[in-house]
């Protein structure tokens, strides 16, 4: 295969995984208004769930720290890592929901780090900084190019994912989401209680997020803490606001440009550290060049204001 | 007649204020009543009891035949006690009909949206949603995104959404507010209206033309506590009304 097609499914495969997240995120936000600074620690849940529920035995020799795996059947164990999302979201969002704006952004920022660090220190699960390697992956002898249909896969997840949304976005439901995002007492008054909407909309987009941690972690192969930092949260969320939060199809562009902007630095022939420090540099400055000049002339939605 | 709402010693504080204190009256089904009293008597306060977004400090507050001291708001709103507020509360970022619309109950909102079950109840709600703008004189307005409207528009949409799931009360607070002399007019058409449909009103108003116009009863309240109860001529000349919020020569 030519290495310009590998770097297109590559991409293709990053903006599908992205994209669900992004998608979901812009639903909690968009619709529900709930601010989620702690979106990774949902895709940190997919992916250890799945590692560990489709791992061996831990082995004396490979020093394994992790006391269960599970060799479940993986596409049992892709569903339960969704499921897991959900209760995680129920129990973080138990305590968060109850808050408001920048409270619950903090909380739900803590709480991702909370995860991180538990991923390395509760080694008997999730066998500590060296987490899970060699993770199964369903259908790899069967075809030839495996990372075309992790890419199929991705997609296809994306792409239920904005359907369901869109779904929701257009029926009844959303509706009463965006009239909670302008006024809760009003939707009280009406009749309808603004704390379980926040609740299922948090639950329900934290199961997409969970399933895009599946297939990032079947795709990698790798489970580690340090894979999922606060910079998958950020890099969402940026993507999101270049957006513009509310539109799903120009958040999936946003996030596709943001990941083909990337790629291609990550392309760049690079000789020296010297210089690849330098690109780096670059290019965060010019991604918090572009979304000052967003934030700064991008048109308000009606009420925003 | 039946009772629609009554205060049993309903008392509420603050801290060391007591907003409403050891209030008792009811109101009857289909009754108009208009609440009046100067700022701080404690009126909204008596509101924000009844519809359960305050739970009283002591004493109770029954509507119908059941005890509601500690039901949360929006159980009560499907129970049909209905209330409007001081600032008139709409949704910025949908249109009028839909604003109008969020009233409309789905079974299981969630799972209706995932099977498109909604869609069966959704003509007959928006057919329900445009009769109640064209009430409220916005049915040109439907498709206007709500944050362009007027403050008057705003009330008579929140009345109109207030209205939409047929309540048993409703609780209007100080609808005149903002709204245009010739628009009020239109208001206290659609009170009396609403009210001959059997629907228990009570509207808290300073715009006292408006009000002893319109109902048949006043009750006055005065430092968190109810100082009169009665006809509107009565409550006029009521010595304890002047005094505390009437004024006029001793």
């Amino acid at each position: 295969m030519s290495p310009l097609l590998a770097a297109v499914i590559t991409v293709g495969i990053l903006i599908g995984i992205y994209g669900v997240v992004a998608i979901a995120l812009n639903f909690q936000y968009g619709e529900a208004g709930l601010i989620n600074f702690g979106v990774v620690a949902y895709f940190a849940i997919g992916a250890y769930t799945f590692a560990i529920l489709t791992a061996g035995p831990p082995s004396e020799t490979a020093l394994d720290q992790y006391r269960w795996g599970f060799n479940l059947h993986p596409f049992l164990a892709a569903l339960v890592a969704g499921l897991v999302g959900v209760i995680f979201s129920m129990i973080s969002g138990w305590p968060a929901l109850r808050l408001r704006g920048e409270y619950l952004a903090l909380t739900t920022f803590a709480f991702a780090e909370v995860l991180q660090s538990s991923l390395v220190n509760v080694r008997a699960v999730t066998n500590g900084t060296s987490g899970f390697a060699g993770v199964v992956q369903p259908f790899r002898d069967a075809v030839g190019n495996y990372n075309l249909l992790i890419l199929v896969a991705a997609l296809a997840l994306l792409l239920f994912t904005m359907w369901f949304f869109q779904r929701l976005v257009r029926s009844p439901y959303g509706r009463t989401l965006r009239a909670i995002k302008g006024d809760e007492v009003g939707v009280t008054a009406s009749g309808k209680s603004p704390e379980k909407y926040r609740r299922e909309a948090f639950f329900l987009s934290a199961f997409f997020i969970a399933l895009a941690g599946v297939v990032f972690v079947i795709w990698l192969t790798l489970a580690r803490p340090t894979s999922f930092g606060a910079e998958i949260t950020f890099f969402v969320w940026i993507a999101m606001i270049l957006g513009g939060e509310g539109n799903n199809w120009r958040v999936l562009a946003a996030i596709s440009g943001l990941i083909i902007f990337d790629e291609l630095i990550g392309a760049l022939p690079l000789e020296s550290v010297e210089a690849v420090q330098r690109v780096n540099a670059g290019q965060i400055f010019l991604t918090g060049l572009l979304f000052v000049l967003v934030l700064r002339w991008r048109t308000p939605r009606a009420g925003a204001i | 007649m039946s009772e629609a709402l009554r205060f049993e010693s309903a008392t509420r504080r603050f801290g060391g204020l007591v907003a409403v204190n050891d209030c008792s009256f009811s109101v009857s089904s289909g009754e108009l009543v208009g609440l009046v009293g100067p700022n701080g008597a404690g009126k909204s306060t008596l509101f924000n009891l009844a519809t359960g977004y305050l739970a009283p400090s002591s004493g109770r507050v029954v509507v119908g035949e059941e005890d509601t001291t500690n039901v949360p708001p929006h159980e009560l709103a499907r129970k049909g006690l209905s209330r409007t507020f001081q600032t008139p509360v709409f949704f910025p970022e949908l249109s009028a009909l839909d604003n109008v619309l969020v009233a409309a109950h789905q079974e299981l909102p969630l799972v209706s949206a995932i099977t498109g079950a909604w869609k069966r109840e959704s003509q007959h709600q928006e057919e329900r949603a445009r009769m109640l703008l064209r009430r409220v004189g916005l049915e040109q307005r439907a498709s206007v995104d709500s944050a362009e409207l007027s403050g008057g528009e705003l009330r008579m949409l929140e009345v109109a959404r207030q209205l939409f799931n047929q309540p048993s009360l409703l609780l209007l607070d100080e609808p005149t507010a903002g709204v245009a002399p010739h628009l009020q007019e239109n208001l206290a058409e659609l009170i009396r209206s609403v009210h001959e449909e059997g629907v228990a009103v009570i509207v808290v108003e300073h715009n006292l033309g408006f009000l002893l116009g319109m109902v048949d009863r006043v009750v006055c309240m005065a430092q968190g506590s109810v100082i009169a109860d009665g006809t509107p001529t009565q409550i006029h000349d009521d010595p304890a009304v002047i005094a505390a919020y009437l004024g006029g020569p001793k």
